[in-house]
C-alpha cells in the first residue's frame, strides 16, 4: 500500500505533466473550443447569458463586479452542463491521453 | 462595473505602456508558435503555491503570477502595491484598487490580434465577433427609424422576373443568386464599392445585381422587368445575346464570370488579372497556379478547389494538381464502357462499389461516388510520369480539396455527344441536407503524407464543417431543342416557393425534392469566419 502523502504528491505530479502536455500540443485550446462549440448548439450559453442579465438587472450594473457575477452564476453553469458534453470531452481527452506515448 | 478603462491603468498606460501586455499575452494567453506553447506549459504556475491555477494572473509591473481563488495574486498586489494584474486565461486587466476588470480598448485590441493569430496556429478557425456600428452606422440608423421585421409569413424577397423572349434560363437563374444567402447579405450591407469610372457604371453587373437585390428586397410584389440586366448579360456575354433558348448552365458561368471581373472594375480588368496571376505564381504555397487567386465576393462564396491525383501505375507515384472551380459537373446515364474494365481492381479505394460501365445513377450521392472514384485511363491515355521518365498508364482521380461556401451542383441532362443530341430525364433524388465529407480530399485512403494531417484528424470533432443545406432548384421542362426553366427557392427556413417567371406560389419541400432537377444549389452550414 502507497503512502496516502506519497499518493497524494504523485497524482499532483500526473496532473502537471497532463496539462503540460494539453498546453504544449494546443490541445487545450482545441478542447476549449470544442466545448464552447458544445455550449453554444445546447443553449448553455444563451440560458446562462439570461441569468447573468438577472443577477444584473437584480444587483445593479453600478454595484455589481465580475466576482459577484463569478459567484452568482458558477453553481448554475456547472449544473447546467449536458452530460453528453462531459461524455464527449472526457472521450476526447482519453484519446489525447493514449495518443501521448511518454506520459 | 465599469465598461472601459480606469484611471489607475490609464495612468500605467502612460508610464509603462503596453509592452509588458503585450508580451505576457503573446508568451502566455494566446500563444502563437510552437516554442511560446512551451514556454507557456512549463512556466505558468503560481508563484506562490506551484500550482497551475485556476485562474492565474499576471502582474503588469514585475514577474509575478498567482492564484486568484487562492488570493495570492491579490497578496501580491498589496504587499508589492502592484496593482494591475492580467487574466491568463481571458486577458483581461483586473484593477485591485478598484476591484474589477477594466476593458480598454487599445489593449483589447492587442488582445483580439493574438487570439486570431494564435488559433490559426493550431488550425482553429477564428472567433466571430459580432457587429459593433461605429459612428457613421449609429447616426444612419437614427435617421431611419422604420424597421421591416421578417416573420414566417412575409413575403420579404420575393419577386416574379417578367419573361422577355426566352429569358427564363435568365429568371431562374436570378431567383437562386438573389437567394444565396451569403451573397444576399453582401448586396443588403451595401458592401459593393464600384471601382468603375462614373459614366460606365451602369456597365457594371455587380452595380446591377446591387439594384435587383433592392428591387428584391424592398417589397413591392409586381414583377420586376430586369430588361436592364438582360442588355448587360448581352454585350458582356456576346454568346447569349439573341432571343433563342440558351442553357441555364450556361448562363450560370457567364454570369458569374461577368460579376468576378466587374467586381474589380473592368477598365483595369488586364492589369488586375496579370497581377492575380503573378501573385498566384509566388505565394501560392501549393504550386497550383491558381488562375484566379482573387478575393471577390463571388470568388469567396463559390470557388470550391478541385484535387486531381495522377497515380502511375508503373511507380505508383502520385501528382496532384489543384484547380479552382465554381459549379461541379456531374454525369448521369451509363459509365463509360470499357475504359478501365480491363483493369476492373484498379480502384484503391474500396469504399466505393460500383463498378463503371454499368450501372446509371439515381442519386446526387451516388453521381458524386462517380465523380471521385479513381478512373483508369487507360492505354490509349498513357501520361509521362515525372518519377519514371517514360509514358505509363495511369489512375485519375477527383476530389474535393476546398468546399466553396455555396455548392452548385450541374447534373448534365443535355448529352452532345458525337451524332446526337439528347436530354436525360431519369429522376435523380438528391436530399435536403448534404454531407460532403466522404468526396473530400482528405477522406482520400493513401499514404502521401498530408502535412496538415494532425489539424484536420483533430478538427474532424467539430465534425458539421463539411454540412450543405440546399437552397434552390433548377428545373428544365422539355426537351433539348425547346423547353421552360423553372426554379424553387428557398425563402426562409422549410418555406420553398416556385418560381416560374412572373409568377410565384408556395411549395412543399417534398415537391422540390421530387422534382427533376437540372442545378442544385447548396450553401454550407457552419461560416469560417477569418
Amino acid at each position: 500500500m502507497a503512502d496516502p502523502q506519497d499518493r497524494k504528491l504523485k497524482d499532483a505530479q500526473m496532473r502537471a505533466t497532463i496539462n503540460q502536455k494539453l498546453v504544449e500540443t494546443g490541445e487545450r485550446e482545441r478542447l476549449k473550443e470544442l466545448l464552447r462549440t458544445r455550449l453554444i448548439e445546447c443553449g448553455w450559453r444563451d440560458q446562462l447569458k439570461a441569468h447573468c442579465k438577472e443577477v444584473v438587472k437584480e444587483k445593479g450594473l453600478e454595484h455589481i463586479t465580475v466576482d459577484d457575477l463569478v459567484q452568482e452564476i458558477t453553481p448554475k453553469g456547472r449544473a447546467l452542463v449536458p452530460d453528453d458534453v462531459k461524455k464527449e470531452l472526457l472521450q476526447r481527452i482519453r484519446t489525447f491521453l493514449a495518443e501521448q506515448s511518454n506520459i | 462595473m465599469t465598461m472601459g478603462s480606469c484611471e489607475h491603468l490609464q495612468e500605467y498606460k502612460t508610464t509603462h505602456g503596453t509592452n509588458s501586455f503585450r508580451i505576457i499575452h503573446t508568451y502566455f494567453i494566446a500563444c502563437s508558435s510552437a516554442d511560446a506553447r512551451r514556454r507557456k506549459a512549463k512556466s505558468c504556475v503560481c508563484h506562490t503555491c506551484r500550482l497551475h491555477g485556476p485562474r492565474l494572473h499576471a502582474c503588469l509591473n514585475c514577474i509575478y503570477f498567482g492564484c486568484y481563488g487562492a488570493k495570492h495574486i491579490h497578496e501580491h498586489a498589496e504587499t508589492k502595491g502592484h496593482h494591475l494584474a492580467v487574466d491568463m486565461v481571458h486577458g483581461a486587466v483586473y484593477c485591485f484598487e478598484c476591484g474589477d476588470y477594466m476593458y480598454d480598448e487599445q489593449l483589447e485590441e492587442i488582445a483580439r490580434k493574438q487570439y486570431t493569430k494564435s488559433k490559426k496556429g493550431i488550425g482553429l478557425r477564428a472567433n466571430f465577433s459580432s457587429w459593433e456600428p461605429n459612428e457613421v452606422e449609429i447616426e444612419i440608423l437614427r435617421q431611419n427609424p422604420k424597421r421591416r421585421k421578417v416573420e414566417i409569413k412575409s413575403s420579404i424577397g420575393l419577386r416574379g422576373l417578367i419573361n422577355l423572349g426566352n429569358t427564363c434560363f435568365m429568371n431562374c437563374i436570378v431567383q437562386a443568386l438573389t437567394h444565396t444567402p451569403v451573397l444576399r447579405d453582401f448586396f443588403l450591407s451595401d458592401q459593393h464599392s464600384c471601382q468603375v469610372l462614373s459614366q460606365d457604371a451602369r456597365q457594371c453587373l455587380v452595380c446591377e445585381m446591387s439594384r435587383l437585390f433592392q428591387e428584391f428586397y424592398c417589397g413591392a410584389r409586381t414583377p420586376h422587368i430586369p430588361y436592364r440586366l438582360l442588355h448587360l448579360v448581352w454585350t458582356n456575354a456576346r454568346h447569349l445575346a439573341g432571343y433563342e433558348q440558351q442553357d441555364a448552365h450556361e448562363f450560370l458561368i457567364a454570369a458569374l464570370d461577368v460579376l468576378h471581373r466587374h467586381c474589380k472594375g473592368y477598365s483595369d480588368n488586364i492589369l488586375l488579372s496579370y497581377n492575380s496571376q503573378l501573385n498566384a505564381g509566388t505565394s501560392d504555397s501549393n504550386g497550383s497556379g491558381n488562375p484566379h487567386h482573387c478575393n471577390c465576393i463571388i470568388d469567396q462564396i463559390f470557388t470550391g478547389g478541385l484535387q486531381s491525383d495522377v497515380t502511375c501505375q508503373q511507380c505508383n507515384n502520385v501528382s496532384t494538381t489543384i484547380d479552382p472551380i465554381w459549379d461541379i459537373s456531374l454525369d448521369l446515364g451509363p459509365g463509360p464502357p470499357a475504359g478501365g474494365s480491363s483493369n476492373s481492381n484498379s480502384s484503391p479505394n474500396s469504399g466505393f462499389t460500383n463498378s463503371p460501365g454499368t450501372y446509371e445513377p439515381t442519386s446526387l450521392l451516388e453521381c458524386l461516388k462517380r465523380f471521385t472514384k479513381p478512373e483508369h485511363l487507360g492505354s490509349s491515355a498513357k501520361i509521362k510520369c515525372s518519377t519514371c521518365s517514360s509514358y505509363q498508364e495511369s489512375t485519375k482521380q477527383l476530389t474535393m480539396k476546398k468546399l466553396p461556401i455555396v455548392a452548385c451542383f450541374h447534373l448534365k441532362r443535355f448529352e452532345h455527344s458525337t451524332g446526337y443530341h439528347k436530354k436525360i430525364s431519369t429522376y435523380v433524388s438528391f436530399p435536403e441536407e448534404l454531407d460532403m465529407t466522404p468526396f473530400m480530399s482528405s477522406s482520400r485512403n493513401n499514404t502521401n503524407g498530408y502535412n496538415n494531417q494532425v489539424i484536420q484528424e483533430s478538427s474532424r470533432g467539430l465534425s458539421c464543417d463539411n454540412k450543405y443545406s440546399l437552397f434552390a432548384v433548377v428545373n428544365h421542362m422539355g426537351t433539348i431543342e425547346s423547353g421552360h426553366y423553372t426554379c424553387f427557392i428557398r425563402q426562409l427556413k422549410d418555406q420553398w416557393f416556385k418560381c416560374d417567371d412572373h409568377l410565384i406560389n408556395k411549395a412543399l419541400p417534398g415537391d422540390v425534392l421530387n422534382s427533376e432537377g437540372y442545378l442544385l444549389f447548396y450553401h454550407k452550414q457552419i461560416l469560417e469566419y477569418d
